[in-house]
């Protein structure tokens, strides 16, 4: 039964880390940046719930949902403040003003939330109990995981598909200058993508943090994890991504068990080193592939 | 560009000149505490030159220079406790280690670019830090190893100022040695690479091999930085080799001006001063060199460097012309 077990806390962490990956690879193929401060928006998303829920006595449900609107809002204010300067500078420009927005605002949450003790508790929706199910000790807390992650992206395919505002930003992905000359307003869509992505991982930090704990330092490791779910599946490609959280998941429980319980931590990055080397392009190549 | 007002006029050479003095006659006048702080800020001196040559002249985005400074430190302490090899054998040792190893992350990484090569080197460096922490066998584990202080037997002088005449006279080879580099034939293919590797290649310039050229010659710069660090703070922990180090290392090359030589000695000496002013607070020192990272690349694209470069006469660096095209 050890297996068992393994598989399903490996696709609750998968589904986690395809739901941070989810908001890179949305942020990578409307804008063609990678935003390496994603996992501490993750973080301080956390914090807001931790605030509203823990600190300010807001029942569940109505934390959850201000929490994901100020992650959204602190998406539209990195937007305005510092991505909408530098979407036309070179990447390398975009990349280190990410990495330095990611150290200021872990500094911001030290200094906000540090005092709260090194890692925070978070209360689960569900009893935190460990439960039977098919013979397997499995925590409710994780199912919740799994049914909203999944609900989550279920729902993203179908806003990219069918809606009038995912099909905006699909072209603005294809051309930013054909979306331009079609009526598209570019520089909203970023705004929305960066706001939504941040919402996205806010949302996950609340499911996640009964099980993870909160702490500033949390957000590098997942961002770590989601990049690594990231390349695996082709970077920009969105089901490549998620089924690269999954597998990222799962390879993470199993090489704990088997191979040594401080592999955990190493295998996303020997996951995106292997594949850079070997299939730069990911499992499943992105379409409309950038400059390797 | 030419005609652009000057502020005042003050020559870098009278700059360069009075730091040099001022660098030299430290540990004649000053207590242990400043001859330890203006020590760091020479190696890192060392370490952002290096990092600019690859970063700034090549513009290749990599993040391993803060993992090979570890590797450095790393080998030659290492080689000092355990081998109980004396420091004149450990630091040269523990440089070629480091440059192996960079040399060997490099060559998989001569395929990448851009985000690319940011994430595997992002991967690499946090692997490394792992290795450090993990390995408890060879690296001691997360307590990290005590080096012995060094001896200078027959001469009659104190370890610390030792050292720092040692890291002095390194310094001046270095910069002596990038600012040969990037006026050479070299240092423009170097840059001829940044600019465009398409058009690079069109002028018969042979991009893999001077890329790797760049990396190698960084991660010499790198090892011996670190081999010199771990001599001067007498230990090794992989604390000090963070994402934190590498934030630092591009707030150096960043705020001081990418692709300029003398940019980066100021902004190590700026850095490393700020970082002392803000030692203790850790939630300071992010915020303060995020923000610090973060206003330079948004409002200050060339640094401080080209700053001066325009409104200061006598500031012009050679190659100056492109980097500021780079940065817009």
């Amino acid at each position: 039964m050890l297996l068992t077990y393994l598989l399903v806390s490996g696709i609750t962490s998968g589904a986690m880390y395809a739901l941070v990956a989810v908001g890179l690879v949305i942020c990578y193929r409307t804008t063609g940046h990678l935003n390496f401060s994603h996992g501490e928006m993750y973080m301080v998303g956390g914090y807001f719930a931790f605030t509203f829920h823990v600190l300010w006595g807001v029942p569940y449900l109505p934390s959850l949902i201000l929490a994901v609107v100020a992650g959204g809002v602190m998406g539209l204010l990195s937007d305005r403040l510092v991505f909408r300067r530098l979407i036309k500078a070179p990447p390398m420009a975009m990349v280190v003003a990410t990495v330095a927005l990611s150290f200021l605002l872990k500094g911001i949450a030290r200094f906000l939330w540090g005092g709260q003790g090194e890692f925070v508790p978070f209360p689960s929706i569900v009893s935190g109990a460990p439960v039977q199910f098919l013979g397997v000790t499995i925590f409710p807390q994780q199912t919740v995981v799994l049914g909203v992650g999944l609900l989550a992206m279920v729902a993203l395919t179908l806003l990219f598909r069918n809606t009038r505002a995912g099909k905006t930003m699909q072209a603005t992905a294809e051309s930013q200058r054909a979306a331009y000359l079609v009526g598209v307003r570019v520089e909203r869509v970023y705004s929305a993508t960066w706001a939504a992505a941040a919402a996205l991982a806010t949302l996950a930090a609340v499911l996640m943090a009964p099980l993870t704990q909160l702490t500033p330092d949390i957000g590098f490791s997942l961002l770590i994890k989601a990049l690594a779910a990231t390349v695996l599946g082709g970077l920009g490609n969105m089901p490549g991504a998620i089924v690269g959280g999954f597998v990222i998941g799962i390879t993470e429980a199993l090489a704990a068990a088997y191979i040594d319980s401080t592999a955990q931590d190493v295998s996303a990055f020997v996951v995106i080193m292997l594949v850079l080397v070997v299939k730069p392009t990911g499992l499943f190549g992105a379409k409309g592939q950038r400059d390797v | 560009m030419s005609n652009a007002k000057r502020l005042f006029w003050l020559p870098r050479g009278y700059v360069i000149g009075a730091g040099f003095v001022g660098f030299a006659v430290i540990p004649l006048l000053l207590s242990q505490y400043y001859i330890f702080i203006a020590n760091i800020a020479l190696i890192h001196i060392v370490l952002a030159v290096g990092l600019n040559i690859v970063l700034g002249f090549t513009g290749q985005l990599v993040f391993a220079n803060g993992v090979l400074f570890g590797v450095g430190a790393y080998a030659t302490g290492l080689l000092m406790v355990d081998a109980h090899w004396p420091f004149w054998f450990a630091f040269p040792a523990g440089t070629a280690i480091a440059t192996i190893i960079g040399v060997l992350v490099a060559l998989p990484a001569l395929r990448l670019r851009g985000l690319y090569l940011a994430l595997a080197t992002v991967a690499f460096a946090q692997f490394a830090l792992w290795v450090f922490i993990h390995f408890d066998s060879l690296t001691h584990g997360v307590s990290g190893a005590v080096i012995p202080p060094l001896n200078f037997a027959p001469l009659p002088i104190i370890p610390p100022v030792g050292i720092y005449y040692l890291s002095f006279v390194l310094v001046i080879v270095a910069v002596y040695l990038a600012i040969n580099l990037v006026r050479s034939r070299i240092g423009r293919a170097f840059v001829a690479i940044r600019e465009s590797e398409r058009a690079a290649e069109a002028l018969a310039i042979d991009v893999p091999r001077y890329k790797l050229l760049a990396y190698f010659i960084s991660a010499v710069y790198a090892g011996a930085a670190g081999g010199l660090f771990s001599a001067v703070v007498g230990a090794v922990v992989p604390d000090q080799f963070n994402l934190f180090q590498i934030v630092l290392q591009f707030c150096m090359v960043l705020v001081g001006g990418i692709g300029m030589i003398w940019g980066s000695v100021l902004g190590a000496i700026a850095i490393i001063g700020l970082q002392e002013m803000l030692r203790g607070l850790r939630e300071l020192q992010e915020v303060g060199f995020g923000l610090l990272l973060l206003l330079t690349v948004l409002f200050l694209p060339g640094g401080f460097g080209a700053f001066l470069a325009k409104h200061v006469a006598g500031w012009r660096e050679n190659l100056r012309n492109t980097s500021e095209d780079h940065a817009r």
